[in-house]
């Protein structure tokens, strides 16, 4: 059981972004012809971000029922928040809301009322720069995950446990992932176990694989390995996924392999949902 | 004898735990003179929704003709939904906030209105959304509107939007009854916790129903608190803002 906490302030939940920025994200995802994976990425875990504050904000103010951390491995392992988050392991979402570093913008079209549209601009608020450069350290950037999960348990015991969103395009370049994986979900609060989800996107066409429930149907050693550390979607995030849907089943795995960019987006609209319920519900508190 | 001697109106109003008074967006208005009832609900996560609340209740029992039909009800309600952009304007807002002020503001309304007549008063009541009218008589539940189950509140009732996109489509789930009351019956007007607890306790057959109403007539709060917060702690009332309109219809001409 677990997963059952409501998300309050005094027991507010933590999302990890974990971003592969090695080089090969500068390439385009398999069969899209455009754009590079690196900006996609970084457009989405924006997106992801900005839906987060939004929905926490109430009239003018962002309560604090999320922590966010952002963790990127490439180069070097922990690019983070930019601008003035930068160097904050963890970020209260009020201080997200307010930090953007820079923010962009533009006009969007909304229903006049009487059947029309009518452009209204917009801000659209920046905090993740996409990079792609140097290798892919995944055991040390899951140990970095682990290392901010630690200290943040170590003030927040109780409530819904921290969910990591890893999102990667290759191979982890030192060495096998799995303990680092395992050791991340082996913490956790008194409502579950650290929530680990894996999202693989792919340069080549290959075909995709979504949220499965047994590893029998995949061959590649990589996407098994992958497997293994993602953790079973607990019922609302599952409640999230039929919704968008998605094909998922009890018993579904946080896993995605050769994601194209429309898994992608459905991978972070899923991995922040925690309560799968509208703000209005568990806002009342 | 004036209207004011033919009804018998209390209310109550309980924020949820660990909220003051200040950050309650349940709202409720009457007048006995013109027999005008009304709670509404402003929806947490919408922008300056306790100001849309208050507003909406205040003004559909103030408004010279009571909007009780989609007809009335779309005009009134973009009147009010001006009302309310026109407040925010000039002001410089975060980009969250500007954007949530984009999107409006949002609450569930239920309004009763009553008319003498005869024996007893006719009654008619328009509603948007998951705030509930209850016509008791004799201990029984006569009518209840516009839902009467506690399985049917859901996690996304229509509401009464500001905005002028989301108005059509709102006010195409708005509902409409009418009918007669006779003396000695009483309205319930409930925003939504409170009406799914009412439901089901009735239904239960828990003392806690009547026991309810029987400390809303004698206007005791301090024990009606006692009731909500002792329901909530039992989880059998959602712990959200309540408030309740009880109106009981009086015998004499």
């Amino acid at each position: 059981m677990g997963y059952t906490a409501q998300i309050t302030r005094a027991n507010p939940t933590l999302i990890v972004f974990l971003l592969d920025q090695s080089g090969s994200m500068a390439d385009p995802f398999g069969g899209e012809g455009s754009g590079r994976k690196a900006d996609f990425v970084a457009n989405a875990v924006n997106h992801a971000l900005h839906d987060l504050v939004i929905r926490c904000t109430k009239t003018e103010e962002v309560r604090d029922y999320y922590h966010v951390a952002v963790v990127g491995y490439g180069r070097q392992v922990g690019i983070g928040l930019g601008g003035a988050l930068a160097g904050m392991a963890v970020a209260p979402v009020s201080a997200v809301a307010d930090n953007p570093a820079r923010i962009e913008s533009g006009y969007r079209r909304v229903p006049d009322g009487v059947g029309g549209y009518v452009e209204t601009p917009v801000r659209y608020p920046i905090w993740v720069h996409a990079h792609a450069e140097g290798g892919t350290p995944m055991c040390r950037a899951l140990g970095r995950a682990h290392e901010i999960i630690q200290g943040w348990l170590a003030q927040h015991p109780r409530g819904f446990p921290p969910t990591v969103l890893h999102l990667t395009d290759g191979e982890s370049s030192d060495g096998d992932p799995t303990d680092a994986g395992q050791a991340l979900m082996s913490l956790g609060t008194d409502d579950g176990r650290v929530l680990l989800f894996n999202c693989h996107v792919s340069s080549s066409r290959s075909r995709k694989v979504e949220y499965p429930v047994d590893e029998s149907i995949i061959r590649d050693n990589f996407a098994r390995t992958l497997f293994r550390i993602s953790s079973v979607l607990p019922e609302n995030f599952l409640g999230a996924a039929q919704q968008l849907g998605v094909p998922a089943a009890e018993g579904s795995r946080g896993f995605v392999f050769n994601a194209d960019p429309s898994s992608v987006v459905q991978f972070y609209e899923i991995g922040t949902s925690l309560t799968g319920m509208p703000p209005h519900i568990w806002m009342g508190e | 004898m004036s209207n004011h001697c033919r009804v018998q109106v209390r209310h109550f109003i309980l924020p949820k735990e660990g909220s003051g008074p200040e950050e309650c967006e349940d709202a409720v208005a009457f007048d006995a003179g013109s027999l005008r009832f009304a709670v509404a609900d402003g929806a947490t996560e919408a922008f300056d929704a306790r100001r849309w609340a208050a507003r909406l209740a205040a003004e559909w029992v103030g408004a010279v003709r009571a909007p009780l039909t989609a007809e009335e009800f779309g005009p009134w309600l973009k009147e009010q939904g001006e009302w309310l952009q026109a407040s925010w304007e000039g002001r410089k807002l975060s980009w969250y906030a500007e954007e949530k002020r984009r999107a409006g503001s949002f609450a569930a309304f239920v309004g009763l209105r009553l008319e003498a007549g005869g024996r007893g008063m006719s009654w008619r009541a328009v509603a948007l959304g998951d705030s509930c009218l209850v016509q008791r008589r004799g201990g029984q539940l006569l009518n209840a509107f516009p839902l009467s189950e506690p399985g049917e509140f859901g996690t996304a009732p229509p509401l009464a939007p500001s905005s002028n996109g989301a108005r059509e489509v709102a006010l195409a789930k708005l509902v409409g009854r009418e009918g007669h009351a006779e003396p000695g019956d009483t309205f319930l007007l409930m925003t939504d916790a409170l009406s799914a607890w009412y439901f089901d306790a009735s239904a239960r057959r828990d003392p806690a129903a009547e026991r309810f109403d029987s400390l809303l007539a004698a206007s005791d709060n301090t024990a009606l608190s006692e009731l909500v917060r002792g329901e909530r702690a039992a989880a059998r009332l959602k712990d959200d803002d309540v408030a309740v309109l009880r109106i009981e219809v009086g015998s004499g001409q």
